[in-house]
């Protein structure tokens, strides 16, 4: 038993999730959706022993470090934050019909860190640079960020849906019993979007502060920076504009869909289009 | 005159206006954007080879190659700090009314018109329904401030009241951080240093500057390492440094990549390394009369060659010759002849193109001393950016999750029932102080069941 095919039944669990919410919501079978809910905590819990256990072949290699320092590592990473942050939702607003996004996003992740020839799955020792106990802080805080403007992204596009499908409606008072209704969604996404904001805050001085420890400039407009400093920009006009503008609903929804580009550009577009100081992410 | 104070009005609703802070916030992201399109810090004719004078013309009046440092992108970071300073302070009066608001009295009528109250009856009497409900309140609010006890039994109680200051906190840190940066970028400075080892330097190359910054101190290698996993990736780079003024020793410590040294504000940062070629030495073989002979050359230093009327000289060095390992490019100047000159594989002795002239070359000795390149930094502004950082998060988190929510209370007697009127209201998130004011609601109604 190793941590890579502990991480292979983790992808395929998570599609079977994905699937399980998915036909539930598609065929309208309430019961379906609890063994969602059931499938992705377990494979969830998995995917945590499999982290775990990476770290620890890691040590066996003799050069132990966290899980937390490539691509592939990263993506794994993703995944595991975004279930986490989407089953306590889950938990505490009792709505079970909202992971289909989740699960899908988790799948994706763990099969394209799994699939792709441009991710390496070895286990690598670490590069100088990234040898800093600020390693951990400053990539937990950002996935963590970037989990919850991903599922910021599936309560947007529900908003929007469903006030395509229902325009009339929009009262609050409508009750489909499968999502939230339009003021109830607009809410959870408003609080999805300061967790993922203060995270992504975190995140970026977490960052700062150990670039001012490595090589002694907190910010250098490395691309990576800049484009997180864009995602962060972007979330911050939208927060402005829902407290003091009084911006509800469609906008701060589609205004959180482009945050999420940008923050996916952040993530992938650097790595692959741009150069810089975070080149290792990419391999 | 008129206009003129129209204008300055205009200007300063302008810079006091939200809608302003949010164009800001999307033009600067936007501005950023474009500097991650172009690569940054180009050289004039790179720019013009790669994207023709035409279009060179316009990336250099806009600064476009410089973007972050760009006239422009540092006025739009001024703009956005001046909007946020104006409108902080446009919002102080309605904060300090807010907090200042002190009710006397309430009227029962106006709390049903909140968008979260609850009426109940009870048959217990006012003095008893306050004893049953107060510690109730009290455990989720804190003190009760009581208004009136009789006819009517009236109270506040409120939570949160510093939450309001976050958001000054959260703003103010923000300006902190920019006025850091300044700091920073106007009394400090960044370059780099390469140090032989064994050496001593005070000189700074500044970066992007043709300029240097002479330290009150010198700086010494005394050793550069580089260290390596079994796979060939580095582990560890380290440089033994020592620091001296006025001809002392005054510290000696070791820097490592995230671990860097700060001496009298200056911090050095271990950032690259790299060798020069000091010395070879060489064998030369004539190649008609197998005559032998050994030869020291300092790098590009020309030498007599023994017994001739030439010169021998190094005039170039390379780590990996076109992947066959180290190489140099030797020249031969004789009088009587024009110079010739060729490349010679170090690592590979019987290669039969090392040869220059009429002697066929070997490489007894690369003497190689390496050098380390250090980051060198000076930023006065540091302490500022960094507490604005602490502050900021702090300020965040805690406007995010707390909020100031009130409650009124009036208790009428009556027969053979009493009425009372909750009422409640909050700041922020209002669907989440609306299940924690209906749980408080069940609380109450339990309370206040006949005992």
């Amino acid at each position: 038993m190793n941590s890579s095919l502990l991480l292979s039944i983790t992808t395929f669990a998570y599609l079977i999730c994905a699937l399980l919410y998915l036909l539930a919501v598609i065929f309208r079978l309430r019961p379906l959706l609890l063994f969602g809910t059931l499938s992705g905590f377990a494979t969830w819990l998995l995917q945590t022993a499999a982290i775990l256990l990476r770290w620890k072949e890691s040590h066996d290699l003799g050069f132990g470090h966290a899980p937390l320092s490539n691509l592939y590592e990263s993506l794994v990473f993703g995944a595991w934050a975004v279930m986490l942050i989407y089953l306590i939702t889950e938990v505490k607003t009792k709505q079970r019909a909202l992971g289909v996004f989740p699960a899908t996003v988790a799948f994706l992740a763990m099969a394209y860190a799994s699939f792709s020839p441009e991710v390496s799955a070895k286990i690598q020792p670490l590069l100088p640079a990234l040898k800093s106990n600020w390693l951990i802080a400053h990539v937990v805080t950002c996935f963590l960020g970037y989990a919850a403007f991903a599922i910021s992204f599936g309560l947007s596009a529900v908003y929007v849906f469903h006030g395509f499908s229902h325009p009339e409606i929009d009262d609050g008072r409508h009750q489909t019993s499968w999502v939230p209704d339009r003021k109830h969604l607009d809410e959870l996404n408003y609080q999805m979007i300061l967790f993922g904001f203060l995270l992504l805050s975190l995140g970026i001085i977490t960052g700062a502060v150990w670039a001012n420890s490595a090589w002694g400039s907190y910010w250098s407009w490395d691309p990576k920076e800049t484009w997180s400093l864009i995602t962060w920009l972007i979330y911050a006009a939208l927060l402005h504009a829902r407290a003091v503008q009084g911006w509800r609903g469609d906008r701060v929804a589609w205004l959180s869909m482009v945050g999420f580009v940008s923050m996916l550009f952040t993530y992938f577009g650097v790595n692959f289009l741009l150069s810089g100081l975070h080149s290792y992410g990419s391999s | 005159m008129a206009t003129d104070t129209g204008f300055l009005r205009a200007t300063y609703n302008l810079l006091g206006s939200i809608r302003f802070t949010v164009f800001l916030l999307l033009t600067l992201a936007a501005g950023a954007l474009l500097g991650t399109l172009l690569p940054q810090g180009m050289s004039q004719p790179e720019i013009l080879m790669r994207y023709g004078p035409q279009r060179a013309h316009w990336i250099q009046l806009l600064r476009l190659d410089d973007l972050y440092h760009a006239l422009w992108f540092q006025a739009l970071l001024l703009l956005l700090g001046t909007n946020l300073t104006v409108c902080t302070l446009n919002r102080l009066p309605k904060t300090l009314k807010i907090l200042s608001r002190k009710e006397n009295e309430i009227n029962p009528e106006r709390l049903l018109k909140f968008g979260q109250h609850a009426t109940f009856a009870t048959p217990l009497a006012l003095d008893q329904a306050r004893s049953a409900m107060e510690p109730e309140l009290v455990e989720r609010f804190g003190r009760l401030r009581v208004l009136s006890t009789s006819p009517s039994f009236t109270a506040v109680a409120e939570k949160g009241r510093w939450s309001h200051w976050m958001l000054y906190l959260v703003h103010g840190s923000v300006l902190l951080i920019l006025f850091g940066a300044l700091l920073g970028s106007v009394l400090g400075f960044k370059g780099f240093m390469n140090i032989p080892e064994g050496e001593s330097t005070a000189q700074v190359h500044l970066f992007g500057r043709e300029q240097t910054v002479v330290l009150p101190f010198e700086v010494r290698c005394d050793r550069f390492e580089v260290a390596y996993y079994d796979n060939g990736m580095p582990k560890d780079y380290r440089s033994d440094l020592t620091i001296r003024s006025q001809g002392e020793d005054v510290e000696k410590r070791s820097i490592r990549v995230n671990d860097p040294l700060t001496h009298a504000g200056v911090t050095f940062y271990q950032s690259s390394y790299g060798s020069d070629l000091q010395e070879v030495e060489l064998s030369l073989t004539k190649a008609d009369t197998q005559e032998n002979f050994r030869v020291s050359l300092p790098f590009r230093r020309p030498v007599a060659l023994p017994g001739t009327a030439g010169d021998l000289q190094v005039v170039e060095f390379r780590e990996d010759f076109q992947g066959f390992g180290p190489a140099l490019a030797i020249g031969l100047y004789r009088d009587d002849q024009e110079p010739t000159g060729s490349w010679i594989l170090a690592d590979r002795p019987d290669f039969h193109g090392n040869r220059v002239g009429d002697y066929q070359v070997q490489v007894l000795r690369l003497d190689k001393r390496s050098y380390t390149g250090l980051q060198v930094k000076k930023d006065p502004g540091v302490w500022l950016v960094l507490t604005g950082f602490v502050t900021l998060l702090i300020g965040m988190g805690l406007s995010f999750y707390t909020s100031h929510c009130k409650l009124w209370l009036v208790a009428e007697a009556g027969n053979p029932t009493s009425r009372i009127v909750v009422a409640g209201r909050s700041n922020k998130n209002s669907l989440a102080f609306e299940s924690e004011f209906n749980h408080l609601c069940e609380r109450l109604r339990l309370r206040l069941q006949a005992r």
